[in-house]
């Protein structure tokens, strides 16, 4: 039992410190591939706006303008700093619901991001500044890990921390491989970029070997079975922490979200994968897009925002 | 040494009396039980108390212990400044604050429990019946309402002072929301990791169980009616000043910490919206102002409240901690009559005295207060937080002159004090130790029995020679020691 308050917050502390490590992976790949001057870079930049959001951008910026607007500035609601803003916020909100090791670890990213030395910083050493928040946010994972209870809270919080995962590398997956006005991407440096933004270089080399093509490498972000950022694991986590999450509420009323989810991990499950072929991420990619988003409205339906009348005592 | 420069070489050009100093005796000797921290004082040296000062600021910056300042397009957090060096009270001294704290708020229970009910007092004209059924903190809403074991107040944080002589005196009694509880505590943790060996030899008594009692009292406001009441803490929300003493408190309580948007009032009974469905409360310990806990009874503009919360008090479903309505026995002029209340009630001279106060509304009190101007301190009846205030021996002859034509259109609405003096305690100032005023606030729970927490915060007046301590206003605080009476360990 937790407040409906307290479990939306949770979750969205999940989301928003998942978006911002994304955020500062994608920004630094960006940085340090557009170092030299090939076509790789161009594509790289192109993918890093696009899933950033805004590819029909009118003011033409240059990649390092564009991190460091991504990394810091507090007018964008997609900013690095937006997002770990908007998590401590959160996290203030249900200071009662997490331990104090939680707390201050996401006290203290915030409190450097938002701080008067940030900007330079920055300016010193961007891959070092974006690289430390992501080992801080490690960090603060680690510490949620370790001291909190896991039981209904920790459920929200990982809940919106995966189910944020899914969006943000389906998304790119997108972005790379079913774009409609773009041909997917091929260039070797761009698809290792690629590996880069999802943290998923080094187990794809394990996996696959120096082998780097699109088609393995939407087979390993889409169905492996054991990488923390794939498809199918990252679904998988979010129909198990649903149903453990279920366990709390009156049968009558949960089926929603937990059934989502169930089927959604059993499509990336049990699909073909010896057949796949770069033509299928279009289809796959927008299915998984389309149930995230009917899980998060689900997921509100049930635990957040349900009707007073259907709750009220006999 | 030169805090005792300072403090021996204090002059009073007028005839008042030289503040009171905790730590030096007027002939700047130290006092016994501050001689041990004098001397771990004198051996750290200004540098490396200045690097634990910081230390200190580190470590309330890093807990989110901050209200936030509002300004311009952007807000600032800032910590609540906060001083290391601890103050100390000695144990016979603290028994007397303690038995007087208590016997206060006793009498003020039972006043609020005549007020709402039979108004004995006001018929044997102790206390001018005008004078309570006009004051703004009169709820009419609570005349003959059951509050369990006549608690009004369960949680009661009173101001007071020091004078000159090294007696305690009541400045101000806190009966609504008192705040500050978390600073106390936070205080103390800091406090251990500054001097942790002197902390241990002094034989400090614990306050850590402060959380822990608070729920006890809480819950035995219930517990009659309900084996395993649900206590939750009621805050207006993230951006109220004290957001994180409600935060706080709610962890170490283990109780949800709850805004109106969470509650829903169904049938009398009021309920708060889980993941799993409503789940029903017991009892409330909310932050959140009379004027704002319930819309339909009170202020009609409020959102931090809940509808209906009102109707399930009276009908005997929740309790509402403090109770409604308890700020009319912390009014400013029914503090005038304290010491006549206690001795009304339990016909005991009050242990520790009020300040001299001068009601506005009595004629010939006016008189005295309009020719005296200069040398008072007025008040605003309805007014906290250090506002609505004159000091009269610092303001210009204008702003005498505006107060007085202010205090001539509604003289009820003031009272006037003596320009006390608080006392002043060592604290370090821009790195060098310096002698600043402090007031004491002990925070005293009142359930089925009255308890005295063993602490208390000692709130400063950061700017040379003010006497303003309140943290809206440049005020900031440190720990106090509460040394137990036993002999101090080895």
């Amino acid at each position: 039992m937790m407040l409906a308050r307290v479990a939306d917050s949770l979750y969205w502390i999940g989301r928003y410190v998942e978006r911002a490590e994304h955020m500062c992976r994608l920004s630094d790949v960006m940085l340090n591939a557009t170092l030299d001057r090939t076509d790789a870079a161009a594509q790289v930049t192109r993918i890093v706006q696009a899933s950033v959001g805004d590819p029909e951008n009118d003011h033409v910026m240059t990649p390092y303008q564009m991190a460091r607007s991504l990394a810091l500035n507090r007018e964008d609601a997609g900013s690095i700093t937006t997002s770990l803003a908007r998590a401590r916020e959160n996290a203030r909100q249900v200071r009662d619901q997490i331990t104090t090791e939680t707390w201050e670890r996401l006290n203290l990213i915030y409190l450097r991001v938002t701080g008067p030395g940030a900007t330079k910083a920055f300016e010193d050493g961007s891959s070092n500044f974006l690289n430390e928040i992501i080992a801080d946010l490690h960090m603060f994972k680690g510490a949620a890990d370790a001291t909190m209870s896991h039981g209904e809270g920790w459920g929200f919080l990982l809940l919106g921390m995966y189910l944020e995962r899914a969006q943000l590398i389906a998304r790119l997956l997108k972005v790379c491989f079913a774009d409609d006005k773009q041909p997917p991407v091929t260039d070797h440096s761009a698809l290792t970029s690629l590996l880069r933004m999802s943290c998923a270089l080094e187990p794809y080399l394990r996996r696959y070997t120096a082998d780097i093509q699109p088609k393995l490498i939407l087979e390993f972000l889409m169905f492996d079975e054991d990488f923390p950022r794939s498809l199918r694991f990252t679904t998988s986590r979010i129909a198990e922490h649903l149903s453990g999450l279920s366990g709390y509420v009156d049968h009558s009323s949960h089926s929603g979200p937990e059934r989502l989810a169930g089927r959604l991990k059993a499509r990336l499950q049990y699909a073909d994968v010896d057949n796949l072929q770069i033509a299928d991420a279009s289809p796959m990619v927008g299915t998984v897009l389309d149930e995230c988003a009917a899980i998060h409205s689900a997921i509100y339906d049930t635990f957040v925002a349900y009707s007073l009348e259907m709750r009220l005592p006999a | 040494m030169g805090y005792r420069v300072a403090i021996a070489g204090r002059s009073n050009a007028d005839s008042t009396p030289l503040p009171y100093d905790e730590m030096l005796t007027a002939e700047g000797v130290v006092r016994p039980h501050y001689s041990a921290l004098d001397q771990r004082v004198a051996a750290l040296g200004d540098q490396e108390l200045a690097d634990r000062q910081r230390t200190l600021e580190r470590f309330f910056l890093l807990q989110g212990i901050t209200f936030t300042v509002y300004g311009g397009e952007s807000s600032t957090e800032r910590i609540i400044p906060t001083d290391l060096l601890p103050r100390i009270i000695p144990a016979e001294e603290w028994a007397v604050v303690e038995a007087g704290l208590t016997q206060r708020l006793r009498a003020l229970n039972m006043f609020l429990a005549d007020i709402y009910g039979a108004q004995q007092i006001l018929m044997d004209g102790v206390v001018p019946r005008e004078l309570v059924l006009s004051a703004p903190s009169y709820r009419r809403e609570m005349q003959n309402l059951f509050v369990p074991h006549k608690a009004y107040a369960n949680v009661c944080g009173s101001d007071l002072i020091r004078q000159p002589d090294g007696a305690f005196a009541v400045l101000e009694d806190n009966l609504r929301v008192p705040s500050g509880v978390s600073y106390m505590l936070a205080n103390r943790e800091a406090s251990k990791r500054t001097f942790p060996g002197t902390f241990r030899l002094a034989g400090v008594r614990a306050i850590d169980r402060y959380p822990d009692m608070l729920l006890s009292t809480l819950k035995g406001m219930a517990a009659d009616w309900r084996p395993n009441p649900q206590v939750v803490v009621l805050t207006p929300g993230v951006y109220n000043s004290a957001y994180y003493e409600h935060a706080y408190l709610a962890r170490l309580m283990g109780a949800p910490l709850v805004e109106g948007r969470d509650l829903v009032v169904h049938d009398n009974m009021v309920y708060m919206r889980t993941t799993t469905g409503l789940r029903r409360i017991d009892v409330i310990y909310r932050r959140v102002d009379d004027d704002f806990i319930d819309p339909l009874t009170f202020r009609r503009d409020s959102s931090l409240g809940v509808a209906g919360l009102f109707n399930a008090y009276r009908a005997g479903n929740v309790v509402i901690c403090n109770a409604p309505g308890t700020g009319v026995a912390d009014d400013k002029a029914v503090y005038a009559y304290v010491p006549e209340i206690i001795k009304y009630y339990l016909g005991e001279d009050a242990i520790l005295p009020n300040i001299e106060t001068y009601l506005c509304r009595e004629p010939a009190q006016l008189s005295h207060v309009l020719a005296n101007l200069d040398k008072l301190v007025v008040k605003a009846v309805g007014a906290s937080g250090g506002y609505g205030m004159l000091i009269g021996p610092h303001a210009s002859a204008k702003e005498r002159s505006d107060f007085a034509e202010a205090i001539k259109a509604d003289p009820a609405n003031y009272i006037a004090q003596p320009t006390i003096q608080l006392s002043t305690a060592p604290c370090l100032i821009d790195g060098a130790i310096d002698a600043r005023h402090v007031d004491l606030r002990p925070f005293i729970l009142s359930g089925e029995k009255i308890v005295v927490t063993p602490g208390a915060l000692t709130r400063v007046a950061l700017k040379k020679g003010s006497l303003v301590v309140n943290s809206s206003q440049g005020g900031g605080s440190k720990d106090t020691w509460i040394l137990g009476a036993e002999e101090p360990r080895p």
